[in-house]
C-alpha cells in the first residue's frame, strides 16, 4: 500500500454500487471496500467475484467450537460420574442419554461463543480508527465505494466510477502510518 | 428435437406446444401391474399355507405406510398454502399431491384390516376388562377409523380438485406476496391440516398403540403424524430427483434451489423426528415403569428386534442429518436420492417394528409373505400415483408455465 | 391502515431511520413515570424476597406437598415468553419469513429480558440462596458434582446457554444499528453506541462475516429454543407423579412458550407502535401474521389437552384418572375451566379476519393468552402436587402475599428492562428492514385484502 489517493465514491443504489465493483474488477483494481447500510446481496456477490474470496471463515470457528463443546460435556459428564459412582436410581454410573442434553447444550453455547469471536476477529473489530473513507451516510441510506490508487490513476478510475453511477466522488489523501487497514 | 419434427404443418398445427415429456409412463405402468400382480398371488398363496398372521400384519404396516405418505403429502400441500409459499410456481404443489389418489383406495383397503382382525388386534383374542372395552371394541373401532379415512379421502379429493384448479394454478404463478390464495384453499387447508393431526393420532392409537395395550404414550400419536410427514417429504424429494433426471433439460426441477428447499425440508424434519423420539425414549426411560418400558426393551434391546429396530432412527435420522448437512449435499441429485431411498426404508422398517414385535415378540418372521404383500401394496401405490405424477411432469416440463 | 396523520406510502432509507431514531428521543415524563412505576413494583418485590430470604420459606404458601408452587409457575412462565423471542427472531430468519423484520428486535429484546427474569425464580424458590453455586460443577472439598442425570441440572445448563446465545444473538444484530445511531447522537449516548457498535464501518468484509455468523447463530438458537423448553418440560416429566410423567410434554411446551410468547409481544407491541409511532414500520399485516401464529400455536395446546385427557381415559389408570379428576372438577376445578377458555376458546376468535386485524381485539386476546398460559403452569404444577397418591398428604396450594408481590415484582422488572431498552436502543431493525424495503412497501402500500372487503 503506498501514499496515493483514496477516490470516495457514493452511490445510492447498490445495484449501481455493485456495477462499479464490477467495473473495478474488469480494470484489475483491487485495492478497494466497499460500504453499505445493511447486507446487500449483489454488493456481497460482486466483492467475493472480484476478490476471489469464498463463504465467510466464521463458520469454521462456530464448528470447532461446537466440537470442543460436546467433547467437554463428555469430559464433564462422564468425568465426574465415575470420579463420584454414586448408582443413582439402578442407572449405569455413565448415563448416556441425560448427559446426551449436556452435550447439546454446550456444544451450542461453545459453538455460539466462538462464532461471535470469530466474526469479532475476521471483521477487525473493535475497530478503533475510523476506515479511510467512511462517511456517516453510509450507514443510513448511501452506499459507498472507496478506491485506493496513485495519482496517475484518478481520472481514470473516476470516469469509471461515474459510469458505473457515483453520485459524489471526493479525494482523499492516504497517509500510510502503521494505521490498520480495513480488510 | 429432431425426432420430433413434425410429419407436416397440418400436424405441427395439432401437435401439443410443450416439449414431450420422456418420463417411460409405460413402463413404469407395467412394472406396477407386475408388483400388483406378485402381491395378489402372494397374498392367496400366504392365506392358504396358514400364514393369515404374518399376511395380515404386513397388510397393516403397508396400508399404514403408504397411506401416510398419500395423505401427509396432501397435507404438504396445505401447509404450502398455509405459509403462502411461492418460490418454485405451481409445481412444489403438484408433486405435494401426486400421491392423494391411494386416499380413496385406503378406505377400501382398510376393509383388509377388518377381514385380518383377529390376527391383528390382541384385544379382541384377549378381551381387556369392561371399562377399557368401551374404546378398544370392534364395532366402533372400525365405524370410527373408517369414518376418519373415509372423511379425509373426501377432503382431500375436493382440496385436490380445487388446488388444480386455475384460480389456485394462477395464484401459485402470481408475484403478489400478500395476496391470499382462493377462498376455498384458504378454508380447506387449514381444516384439512387440523382433521389429518386429530385422525392420524386416532389412527396411531387405535391401529398401532392398542396392539400393545398395557402401554401408552401420550406423544405416540403426534410422532405418528410426524414420520407420516416425513415419509412424504422423503417421497417428494425423491420423485424431485427422478424428474429431474428423466424430464427434458430446462425442466423445473433443474432449478437451483428446488432440490435444495427439499432437501432442507427433508433434514428439518428428520431433526424434529428425532426430538420427538427421543423426547419419548427419555421420559420412558427415566419413569422406568415396566409398563411403559417393555415396548422400547422389545423393540431396542432384545433379540431378535434389535438390529431392526435400530435400523429405523439410523436411516430416519443419522443418515439424513450427517449426510444433508451440507448446502452442497442437499442439492445433489444423487445423494439426496439415495438419502431419500433410504429413508423410504427406514420408515417402512419403523412402522414395521412398531407393528409386528407387539404380536411376535421373540420371532422375526420376515420373508416372502411380507416382500409379497409389500410388492402388492407398492405396486397399487404407482398405480394410484401415476396421474398425479404425469401431472407434475407437464407442469414442471421445460417450457411448461410451472416452471418459471 | 395506520393511524399516524401523514402515513408515508414509500418510505425510504432514511425515513426508515428516521422514524426509529424518533422512538428513541429523550423520554418525557410520562415514560419516566411508567419506568418509576415499575421499578417501584420491582423494589417491592426485592423488599418481600429479602423478608423471604431471612425468614424462611415458610412466609410463602409453601408446604408439604406443595413444594413447587407460584415461583416453579412463574419461572416456567417467564421462559416461556422467552421462546417466542427466538422463534421469531431465529427460525422466521431460517425461513425466510417477510413480516419477521420489523418485530424481531422487540421480540428478541423481551426473549433476553425474560430469561433475565426467569432465571431469578430458581434463586427465588431456594430456601438457602446463597448456595445457589453448588449446581455449577467445579472441583471442591465436598467431594460432589451436580448429578447430570438430574432435570434440574439439564434445567441450569439450558438456560444460561440460552441466555448467553439469546445476548450474542440480540447484541450481534444490534451492532449495525447501533453503528447507525452513533452517527446521529451526541454526548453520553454517543460515546455508548460508539463503545457498543465496536467500531463498525459496515464494509463488504464485515457485512460478510456478519451475515454467516448471524445465519449460525439463528441456525443455533433453533434447536436451542426447543432444547431448553423441553429440558423444563422434562423438570415435571422425569418424575413418576401422574399428570407429570407424559411424553408428550416437551413438545406441548414448547408450542405453549410459543403461544404465550407472541401473546405477550403482541401485549408489547401493540401499544409500543401506537406510542412510539411506528404504525408505518409494524403495519397490521405483521400483526395480522403474528396472530396466526397465536392461533396455530392455541390449536396444538387444544391437541395436547385433549391427547392427554383422552390417554388417562384410555388407559383406565385409577391414579391417573384421580389426579384428572381433581383437576377438572376439585377445589381448584375452576382455573382449570378458565385455562381452557383463555387458550383453547378465546383464541378461535383469530379465525376470523376482522379480528385479526383489529388492534384492540388484539390486545384483549393476547392479555387472555398470558393469563390463560400463566394459569396453566399452575394447574399443571401446584395442582397434579396438592393431589399425589399419599390422600393424607394432599394440600390445595393458596398463594399468600409474599408469592403475590414477588410475581408481580418480577412484571415489574421485566418492563422496566425492556422499556430502557426499548428507549435507548433501535427496538425495530434498522438495517433488515432497509434490506426489505421492497417488502415494507409493499406491506404499506398494500390495501390489506380484508381491508378492501370491509
Amino acid at each position: 500500500m503506498s501514499d496515493g489517493i483514496a477516490l470516495i465514491s457514493t452511490f445510492s443504489s447498490d445495484d449501481e454500487c455493485a456495477q462499479g465493483i464490477e467495473a473495478l474488477h474488469r480494470a484489475h483494481v483491487h485495492d478497494f471496500s466497499a460500504f453499505a447500510p445493511f447486507p446487500s446481496e449483489k454488493i456481497l456477490e460482486a466483492t467475493s467475484e472480484a476478490r476471489g474470496q469464498g463463504r465467510s471463515p466464521v463458520r469454521w470457528w462456530v464448528l470447532t467450537g461446537g466440537i470442543t463443546g460436546i467433547l467437554t460435556a463428555i469430559a464433564l459428564t462422564v468425568g465426574t460420574s465415575y470420579e463420584w459412582n454414586l448408582n443413582v436410581g439402578g442407572r449405569p454410573i455413565a448415563s448416556i442419554p441425560p448427559y446426551i442434553i449436556i452435550m447439546f447444550e454446550l456444544m451450542i453455547l461453545m459453538g455460539g461463543l466462538s462464532g461471535l469471536l470469530g466474526f469479532l476477529f475476521h471483521s477487525c473489530l473493535p475497530a478503533f480508527d475510523s476506515a479511510a473513507g467512511y462517511r456517516s451516510r453510509f450507514g443510513a441510506d448511501k452506499f459507498g465505494l472507496v478506491v485506493r490508487c496513485a495519482e496517475n490513476e484518478v481520472s481514470r478510475l473516476e470516469s469509471l466510477l461515474r459510469d458505473a453511477g457515483a453520485e459524489d466522488i471526493a479525494r482523499e489523501a492516504v497517509i500510510t502510518q502503521g494505521v490498520p487497514s480495513h480488510h | 428435437m429432431s425426432a420430433n419434427q413434425p410429419a407436416s404443418l397440418g400436424a405441427a398445427a395439432v401437435r401439443p406446444l410443450r416439449a414431450p415429456v420422456q418420463v417411460n409412463w409405460q413402463r413404469l405402468n407395467t412394472i406396477a401391474i407386475a408388483l400388483l400382480a406378485i402381491g395378489l398371488i402372494g397374498l392367496v398363496a400366504a392365506l392358504g399355507a396358514g400364514q393369515a398372521d404374518r399376511v395380515w400384519q404386513t397388510w397393516l404396516v403397508n396400508l399404514l405406510y403408504f397411506m401416510g405418505i398419500a395423505q401427509a403429502g396432501v397435507v404438504c400441500s396445505c401447509a404450502f398454502y398455509l405459509v403462502q409459499g411461492r418460490w418454485a410456481g405451481s409445481v412444489p404443489y403438484r408433486l405435494a399431491e401426486s400421491f392423494w389418489l391411494f386416499l380413496p383406495l385406503a378406505v377400501v383397503l382398510f376393509a383388509g384390516v377388518f377381514i385380518g382382525r383377529d390376527h391383528i388386534f390382541p384385544w379382541i383374542t384377549h378381551p381387556l376388562p369392561p371399562n377399557r372395552t368401551v374404546w378398544l371394541n370392534v364395532p366402533f373401532l372400525f365405524a370410527r377409523d373408517g369414518a376418519a379415512l373415509l372423511i379425509m379421502a373426501l377432503l382431500s379429493a375436493w382440496f385436490v380438485g380445487a388446488s388444480r384448479g386455475p384460480d389456485a394454478v394462477r395464484w401459485t404463478n402470481s408475484a403478489s406476496d400478500i395476496e391470499m390464495p382462493p377462498p376455498a384453499l384458504r378454508r380447506l387447508a387449514p381444516i384439512i391440516a387440523i382433521l389429518y393431526c386429530f385422525t392420524y393420532s386416532l389412527f396411531a392409537f387405535d391401529l398401532v398403540m392398542s396392539l400393545s395395550p398395557q402401554w401408552h404414550s401420550t406423544l405416540f400419536g403426534w410422532w405418528f403424524f410426524a414420520t407420516c410427514f416425513w415419509s412424504a417429504a422423503v417421497a417428494m424429494a425423491f420423485s424431485a430427483v427422478q424428474f429431474r433426471r428423466l424430464l427434458g433439460p430446462g425442466n423445473a426441477f433443474t432449478a437451483p434451489t428446488i432440490l435444495h428447499d427439499y432437501g432442507k425440508l427433508v433434514f428439518a424434519f428428520s431433526v424434529f423426528w428425532i426430538y420427538l423420539s427421543f423426547a419419548q425414549y427419555l421420559v420412558i426411560w427415566y419413569g422406568d415403569f415396566p409398563a411403559e418400558t417393555f415396548f422400547l426393551l422389545v423393540r431396542l434391546w432384545h433379540a431378535p428386534w434389535s438390529p431392526l429396530g435400530w435400523l429405523a432412527p439410523i436411516l430416519i435420522w443419522v443418515v439424513p442429518f450427517t449426510v444433508l448437512m451440507s448446502v452442497r449435499s442437499k442439492k445433489t441429485p444423487r445423494i439426496l436420492g439415495t438419502v431419500a431411498v433410504l429413508g423410504l426404508i427406514g420408515v417402512w422398517d419403523l412402522y414395521y417394528i412398531l407393528i409386528v414385535p407387539a404380536l411376535s415378540p421373540n420371532k422375526l418372521p420376515f420373508g416372502w409373505v411380507e416382500l409379497c404383500v409389500t410388492a402388492g401394496f407398492l405396486g397399487a401405490f404407482i398405480l394410484c400415483a401415476l396421474p398425479g405424477l404425469r401431472i407434475v411432469a407437464s407442469a414442471a416440463a421445460p417450457g411448461a408455465d410451472g416452471g418459471e | 391502515m395506520a393511524a399516524a396523520v401523514e402515513t408515508n406510502l414509500q418510505p425510504s432509507y432514511i425515513d426508515i431511520d428516521r422514524n426509529v431514531q424518533r422512538a428513541m428521543a429523550p423520554g418525557g415524563l410520562k415514560y419516566w413515570l411508567w419506568v418509576a412505576f415499575c421499578a417501584f413494583l420491582t423494589a417491592l418485590g426485592m423488599i418481600f424476597w429479602t423478608n423471604q430470604i431471612y425468614k424462611g420459606l415458610g412466609v410463602t404458601g409453601y408446604g408439604q406437598p406443595n413444594m413447587w408452587a407460584v415461583y416453579i409457575t412463574d419461572f416456567v412462565f417467564w421462559v416461556g415468553i422467552a421462546h417466542s423471542g427466538t422463534l421469531i427472531s431465529a427460525i422466521l430468519f431460517l425461513f425466510r419469513v417477510r413480516w419477521r423484520t420489523a418485530v424481531y428486535r422487540c421480540a428478541e429484546t423481551m426473549t433476553v429480558f425474560a430469561v433475565l427474569t426467569a432465571g431469578l425464580f430458581p434463586l427465588i424458590h431456594l430456601g438457602r440462596v446463597w448456595f445457589f453455586y453448588w449446581c455449577v460443577p467445579y472441583p471442591n472439598e465436598r467431594f460432589l458434582q451436580p448429578d447430570f442425570r438430574s432435570p434440574l441440572v439439564w434445567d441450569f445448563f439450558a438456560i444460561s446457554t440460552y441466555l448467553t446465545i439469546s445476548t450474542v444473538f440480540l447484541f450481534t444484530g444490534l451492532i449495525p444499528d447501533l453503528a447507525n445511531a452513533r452517527e446521529v447522537s451526541t454526548g453520553w449516548r454517543k460515546t455508548l453506541y460508539t463503545i457498543l457498535s465496536f467500531g463498525w464501518q459496515g464494509t463488504d468484509r464485515q457485512w460478510r462475516n456478519f451475515s454467516m455468523v448471524y445465519l449460525l447463530l439463528a441456525g443455533f438458537a433453533t434447536p436451542l429454543v426447543l432444547s431448553v423448553h423441553s429440558v423444563v418440560s422434562w423438570d415435571f416429566a422425569m418424575t413418576q407423579l401422574p399428570g407429570w410423567h407424559s411424553t408428550i410434554f416437551a413438545p406441548y411446551f414448547v408450542a405453549g412458550a410459543i403461544f404465550s410468547g407472541c401473546g405477550l409481544v403482541l401485549t408489547l407491541i401493540i401499544p409500543m407502535r401506537k406510542l412510539m409511532k411506528i404504525e408505518d414500520l409494524v403495519t397490521i399485516w405483521h400483526l395480522d401474521n403474528l396472530a396466526k401464529v397465536v392461533l396455530l400455536t392455541s390449536l396444538i395446546i387444544t391437541y395436547s389437552y385433549a391427547t392427554e385427557s383422552f390417554m388417562v381415559w384410555y388407559t383406565q389408570d385409577p391414579i391417573e384418572i384421580m389426579t384428572f379428576n381433581q383437576r377438572y372438577y376439585g377445589p381448584q376445578g375452576y382455573l382449570f375451566w378458565m385455562m381452557v377458555a383463555c387458550n383453547c376458546a378465546i383464541p378461535l376468535l383469530l379465525f376470523i379476519p376482522r379480528i385479526r386485524t383489529n388492534t384492540v381485539c388484539l390486545f384483549i386476546i393476547s392479555i387472555f393468552v398470558n393469563i390463560g398460559m400463566w394459569l396453566e403452569r399452575f394447574v399443571i404444577i401446584a395442582g397434579s402436587l396438592a393431589t399425589n397418591t399419599e390422600p393424607s398428604q394432599w394440600r390445595f396450594y393458596v398463594p399468600k402475599l409474599t408469592e403475590v408481590v414477588i410475581t408481580v415484582g418480577s412484571f415489574g422488572w421485566f418492563l422496566m428492562n425492556f422499556s430502557l431498552f426499548a428507549k435507548f436502543m433501535p427496538i425495530v431493525s434498522m438495517t433488515e428492514l432497509k434490506e426489505g424495503i421492497g417488502w415494507l412497501r409493499h406491506a404499506v402500500r398494500e390495501t390489506y385484502p380484508y381491508r378492501k372487503a370491509a
